[in-house]
């Protein structure tokens, strides 16, 4: 039946190259979500904004990479640090004075952010799009009768590092434990002497600066920068949900199976089947455990 | 070494959520390596009385109307809770409030948060194991799966970790084995000896508290009732009567009811002054 709809093709080199394709997207998907998972876990904040910051990102590559055009290194330096303080400033100029006001007052301040976002990008950046960034190296190799290409194992290559480099701050800095703390409980840590203002303004920070890693990658493979790739974020809610939405990890594992599962729906149904499968795999997952594959309940005995 | 005990001086506070007032114009007075209990029954406005002095009000939406709260001193009144931890103030919270989805040693850790000598946040951990033996082999565990008894050694563990000049326990005895809740309170009159820490213990059971405490206050509706030493309350009948489970009549405030082990309780003074 559904065979109507698409071509499959049980050929292994095809299926291979989707495979690939879906990992390299599913490495972009795992960091927005993991941006986004670190925003929600620490502050309850469901961040509908997060696309957004990852378009300013991909902007702001534009702007200092190729318009200003300074060295790589160095632009993607200074790309990472302007978004970083582009976090303080949510974190300092809004987000902190909505602590404490209901969820989903604070789910429309992010909408409001993304709005301003999109408008700001108008502003500054105008209606017409952009070519994609041609910064990474772009030639390609095959294996299996697939083709790799050199941007998508160093896309896969630089989110596994982001990883790992993240999984260690939390699990042996002394911020990364406090972020913790505050995202098991906000009132204790308080009373540990632990700032949760502070804790707030980094994992803002954080997060923007995963966004801006997110949209550097993304503008690389995407079509065209323009206003229209926030929906990255989107597309990476099934990604964040799967994994549950209070797992790291599981955000990871989330993104990478989205990816390929959206890869595999576009390359044997056709692009129109990508969005469908990928939430209706969100839904399965929701139907089966409610909390994602990772994602927990709080542990705590009364 | 811990720092040394300083005073807690609490004079005149009144303290309102939205319009309704919890505490008004309450005296409270924890000389520097004191051991003061404050009793009452719940919605007495005890653990307010510890958020007005953790500056953890606003998180509740109560402020202080009116009154001042010193250590050492100096007011710590409007400070922020990280700098009233780091003036010397720990607290158990009412409930233990572990951070559940921690380890017993990420736990212990985050106690330290407002330590600059990182140098000696390991010794404070030792130190720790040998008043908790029983919490070493339990280092790596999640701490929201341990037992009761367990939790509160960790959350007692955990205030320690900032080497408090002022210990605050908020109902350390709610919910654990009478054996266990005995032993912690053994604890806290051997730290407030041996370190000089001053202990300001906030409870319900009012025999225990009255047991190891030097003086104690009795909060009724956001009011202080009583004052006095320990043996000055235990031996007024008041006290007897609601808070020490009185002899047998009908119970007419609803802080009595709330003990259904009353009867029992009224041996342990007894015994405490034997000792």
């Amino acid at each position: 039946m559904l065979l109507a709809f698409g071509n499959f093709t049980a050929d292994p080199s095809v299926n291979l190259q989707l495979l690939i394709g879906g990992l390299a997207l599913g490495a972009i998907y795992a960091v927005v979500a993991l941006g986004f998972v670190l925003v929600y876990k620490s502050t309850d904040v469901l961040n509908l904004a997060h696309g957004e910051f990852l378009m300013l990102g991909a902007y702001f590559a534009l702007t200092f990479l190729v318009s200003e055009n300074l060295n790589f290194f160095l632009g993607v330096f200074v790309l990472l640090l302007v978004m970083l303080v582009f976090g303080l400033l949510v974190h300092y100029g809004i987000m902190r004075r909505m602590v404490g006001q209901g969820f989903f007052a604070i789910v429309l301040i992010t909408l409001g952010i993304a709005t301003i976002i999109r408008a700001l990008l108008l502003i500054f950046y105008g209606p017409t799009e952009r070519a994609r960034l041609d910064l990474l190296p772009q030639g390609s190799f095959e294996i299996g009768g697939a083709t790799v290409r050199h941007v998508d194992l160093i896309i896969f290559a630089v989110v596994a590092g982001c990883v790992l480099l993240f999984f260690a701050f939390f699990k042996y800095t002394r911020l990364g434990l406090h972020m913790r703390a505050v995202a098991d409980d906000i009132e204790a840590a308080a009373a540990m002497g632990i700032d949760p203002d502070k804790v707030y303004a980094m994992t803002w920070a954080a997060a923007m600066v995963m966004a801006g890693l997110g949209g550097l990658l993304f503008g690389h493979v995407t079509g065209a920068i323009d206003r229209s790739i926030e929906a990255i974020g989107l597309r990476a809610f099934p990604a964040a949900v799967v994994g549950g939405l209070t797992s790291l990890g599981g955000s990871i594992v989330g993104g990478l199976v989205v990816g390929v599962i959206e890869q595999f729906a576009n390359g044997h149904l056709g692009t129109k089947w990508r969005e469908p499968v990928a939430f209706s795999v969100m839904f399965l997952v929701l139907l089966v455990r409610p909390t994602g594959l990772w994602g927990r309940k709080d542990l705590e005995r009364v | 070494m811990s720092a040394s005990g300083l005073d807690l001086k609490i004079a005149d506070l009144t303290v309102v959520y939205g319009g309704v007032t919890a505490l008004s114009n309450v005296n409270v007075t924890v000389p520097p390596g004191g051991f003061v209990s404050v009793l009452g029954a719940n919605g007495a406005g005890k653990t307010t009385l510890v958020r007005s002095i953790t500056s953890l009000l606003h998180l509740h939406k109560g402020r202080v109307r009116r009154g001042s709260i010193e250590l050492g001193g100096k007011s710590i009144l409007g400070k922020k809770s990280p700098e009233i931890v780091a003036a010397g103030v720990a607290q158990v919270p009412e409930g233990r409030k572990l951070f559940p989805n921690l380890t017993v040693k990420e736990n212990l850790l985050c106690g330290a948060a407002s330590r600059r000598d990182l140098g000696g946040i390991d010794e404070s951990l030792e130190q720790n194991l040998e008043l908790f033996p029983q919490l070493r082999p339990l280092l790596n565990q999640t701490a929201g799966l341990l037992s009761g008894g367990e939790q509160q050694m960790v959350a007692v563990g955990r205030a320690l970790m900032s080497q408090p000049a002022l210990l605050i326990c908020d109902e350390l005895s709610l919910g654990l084995a009478p054996k266990i809740v005995h032993r912690l309170f053994e604890l806290l009159t051997e730290i407030n000896q041996a370190r000089g820490t001053s202990i300001l213990v906030i409870e319900q059971n009012a025999s225990l508290a009255l047991e190891h405490a030097a003086d104690a206050y009795v909060l009724e509706l956001g009011r202080v009732l009583m004052e006095g030493t320990a043996a000055e309350l235990r031996g007024n009948p008041m006290v007897q009567e609601l808070y020490l489970g009185g002899g047998g009549e009908a119970h007419t405030s609803y802080a009595a009811i709330e003990r259904p082990r009353g009867g029992g309780r009224r041996r342990r003074p007894a015994a405490g002054g034997a000792r």
